[in-house]
């Protein structure tokens, strides 16, 4: 089919690359935006700018926040056609209540789950939410999207798209894509080392956009290639949903005999409990880390069969201060607040599937390590970016001469996913600011804006690309990126006005995560302009047939 | 020393390091230094000068953070070098001169 391997890989890049780039061109922004979601959060939910708080007192604050959580409304209407009977008006047995925190959370996330009665598979459970200021125990309200952690993140690995989990299933394919694409490319690349740090923008327009591609596409080599291969080890749970198919009877079988050897009870007594002081065993769980030289904070509290007998607390540490996603877990009878169990070290394996996981979700504290990862996945960006260019670039005139539209098209969709992204974004942030603050389910409207203004980017896409079909340079370009420029000033301002928080006030206080947020839409706005400008010059005198490439691109 | 100077310095080893790296190519001494003949400055002097920044580098990452974040640190801080070095040789490339002790001429 192909003369050689090389020209067969070329193929696999090109093709795959193209379809799945506009996937991982989401990832890739919406990966980089979440390694300062909590920063976001702040931004999107003024009354939550405060400073990072660590785990409150359980037995003051989080006990009566708890006994007053009920299931959501969403969770409940999900299970009542797995239940025989009408579901309950309340839910009196909790069997699960969990409060996580990380260094970067001034308010905390709480989560219970209910046993529901008469339900077809008794070991699936109703969840209910609730955020509450950690200083006082008072709650949140509910509808407030938590922009940064529950929109953009799962977007980066869910798409936001659950139904029947496609978007996981689209965001692992994709992954999978994008280490064939990294193979592939480094086997096209015929001169890796030699220009490794060749970028020569006075070139033709599609030599310098190669040039481009390769560089951002080599340099963070590592990085490209670590997240998308751990982001497939974090899931592959999903991806191989063995332990809830073929394997389901062996999953249950391991899970009774590891509570026999743990000592962690499986299922409740039937006996009722009261809990003992949960902040004396918070104090033993500090004291035996210390006592191990790892002195450190609470990151995740858990109490498993709530009110029973059988009930137990597990306390794992905040990994704040290593790369390994670690917990060092202590749990304890939840009656008596004896010690039931210390987690053994990790074995080899464990070690480094706590190191990969880690490594993604990056718990710990290192604001330069944050910033280089936003570097790299912005890269990401830039090479999914100029490979989309270079094909349009690669194929415009022959397209426009056979009268094809294949390069307006693909054109088109690279203009909404790169230039439209980012204006959907910046619509989500404005709206954020613009919604009255009592409009119900105001979160939920947040999200239409962020679809809806997706949705005129890409119409607007697809109306000012025409002049690619005639081999010229689209306008779309160059007016999405004076959109990005306004929207991203009026997002800023909009701050001010209605929060007050401007930025001068913000870096007076060193109150970086809106500060940042500020300063990093500015700086966009800053670089839309620049581009924008650019793009409006002259075009410059191109090679015709693009003679000057090697053959490596001219196969790509 | 505080933290935050360790690894500022680890940052500048590293940008050094594979600057001198691209003046070992010839393509890119030329752009930085024009005619200038390279001199005492060997291709394999500057690699192994490079190579030895960017060990000093990693060092100074080690002695900052737990050996599985400063091996993070060190590689992202190459991607950042690499990508400053190569946008300084594309629009200012006299300026890596410096890097070989020869004055910035355009």
């Amino acid at each position: 089919m192909f003369q050689n391997f090389r020209l067969a890989m070329a193929w696999v890049h090109t093709w795959f690359g193209l379809f799945l780039g506009f996937v991982l061109m989401v990832v890739f922004f919406f990966g980089s935006l979440s390694v300062f979601d909590r920063e976001i959060d702040r931004w999107a939910i003024p009354e939550s700018r405060f400073e990072p708080q660590p785990m409150p007192s359980f037995d003051e604050i989080l006990k009566p926040v708890f006994e007053d959580m009920q299931p959501s409304r969403e969770s409940v209407d999900q299970m009542r056609s797995r239940v025989d009977g009408p579901m309950p008006e309340h839910f009196d047995t909790p069997v699960r209540w969990g409060a996580y925190t990380t260094h970067r959370d001034p308010v905390l996330g709480l989560f219970a789950g209910y046993q529901v009665p008469n339900a077809n598979n008794p070991d699936e459970l109703v969840w209910g939410t609730r955020t509450i200021d950690p200083r006082t125990g008072e709650s949140l309200p509910d509808d407030q999207l938590k922009i940064g952690s529950r929109f953009f993140y799962p977007l980066h690995y869910s798409l936001n798209l659950h139904w029947k989990d496609l978007g996981y299933w689209i965001v692992g394919l994709a992954a999978l894509i994008m280490l064939v694409a990294l193979v592939t490319g480094v086997i096209m690349h015929r001169k890796l080392f030699r220009e490794l740090f060749t970028f020569r923008p006075k070139k033709s327009n599609q030599r310098s956009i190669l040039d481009l591609h390769n560089l951002t596409g080599v340099v963070a080599l590592p990085f490209h290639f670590m997240f998308a291969f751990t982001g497939l080890v974090i899931f592959a749970g999903i991806y191989f949903p063995v332990t809830h198919t073929q394997l389901e009877p062996l999953h249950d079988l391991h899970e009774v005999v590891e509570s026999q050897e743990t000592g962690l009870p499986h299922e409740r007594s039937g006996v009722a409990a009261p809990i003992a002081s949960v902040d004396a065993m918070v104090a033993e769980a500090q004291r035996r880390w210390a006592a191990r030289d790892m002195a450190g904070d609470v990151g995740f509290l858990a109490l498993q069969h709530v009110g029973d007998a059988n009930g137990y607390v597990s306390i794992y540490r905040a990994g704040t201060d290593r790369i390994a996603l670690t917990g060092e877990g202590i749990h304890f009878k939840a009656s008596t607040g004896e010690v039931l169990r210390e987690d053994p070290p990790p074995s080899t394996v464990e070690r480094i599937d706590e190191f990969l996981t880690g490594l993604h979700l990056q718990h710990f504290r290192h604001w330069l390590l944050r910033w280089l990862y936003v570097l790299g996945g912005l890269t990401g960006c830039a090479c999914i970016a100029t490979g989309f260019l270079f094909f349009v670039e690669k194929r415009k005139r022959q397209h426009a001469k056979r009268g094809q539209i294949g390069s307006r098209v693909v054109d088109a969709l690279a203009v909404t996913t790169v230039t439209g992204m980012l204006i959907a974004t910046l619509g989500i942030l404005i709206a954020n600011r613009l919604l009255p603050v009592n409009l119900p389910a105001r979160g939920d409207w947040e999200q239409y804006c962020f679809w809806g203004v997706w949705g005129l980017a890409m119409a607007h896409a697809f109306w000012r690309t025409a002049p690619v079909a005639l081999g010229k340079l689209a306008p779309a370009w160059r007016e999405q990126c004076w959109a990005i420029a306004v929207l991203a000033v009026v997002a800023v301002v909009l701050n001010w006005v209605t929060t007050g928080d401007h930025l001068l006030k913000t870096l007076s206080a060193g109150y970086w995560p809106v500060a940042g947020v500020d300063l990093f839409m500015l700086v966009s706005a800053l670089v839309a302009v620049f581009t924008a400008r650019r793009l409006q010059r002259r075009p410059r005198p191109q090679s015709a047939d693009g003679s000057e490439l090697s053959g490596e691109a001219a196969h790509a | 020393m505080p933290e935050n100077v360790l690894l500022l310095a680890a940052l500048l080893l590293s940008l050094i390091g594979l600057g001198w790296f691209a003046l070992a190519l010839d393509v890119h001494w030329k752009q930085a230094c024009g005619k200038q003949a390279r001199g005492v400055v060997s291709a394999r002097g500057l690699r192994l000068s490079g190579g030895v920044a960017l060990a000093l580098a990693l060092i100074l990452c080690l002695q900052v953070d737990h050996p599985t974040m400063a091996a993070l640190v060190w590689i992202m801080s190459l991607a950042g070098a690499a990508l400053i070095v190569a946008f300084t040789l594309s629009w200012r490339p006299h300026w890596l001169a410096l890097l070989a002790a020869r004055p910035p001429r355009r």
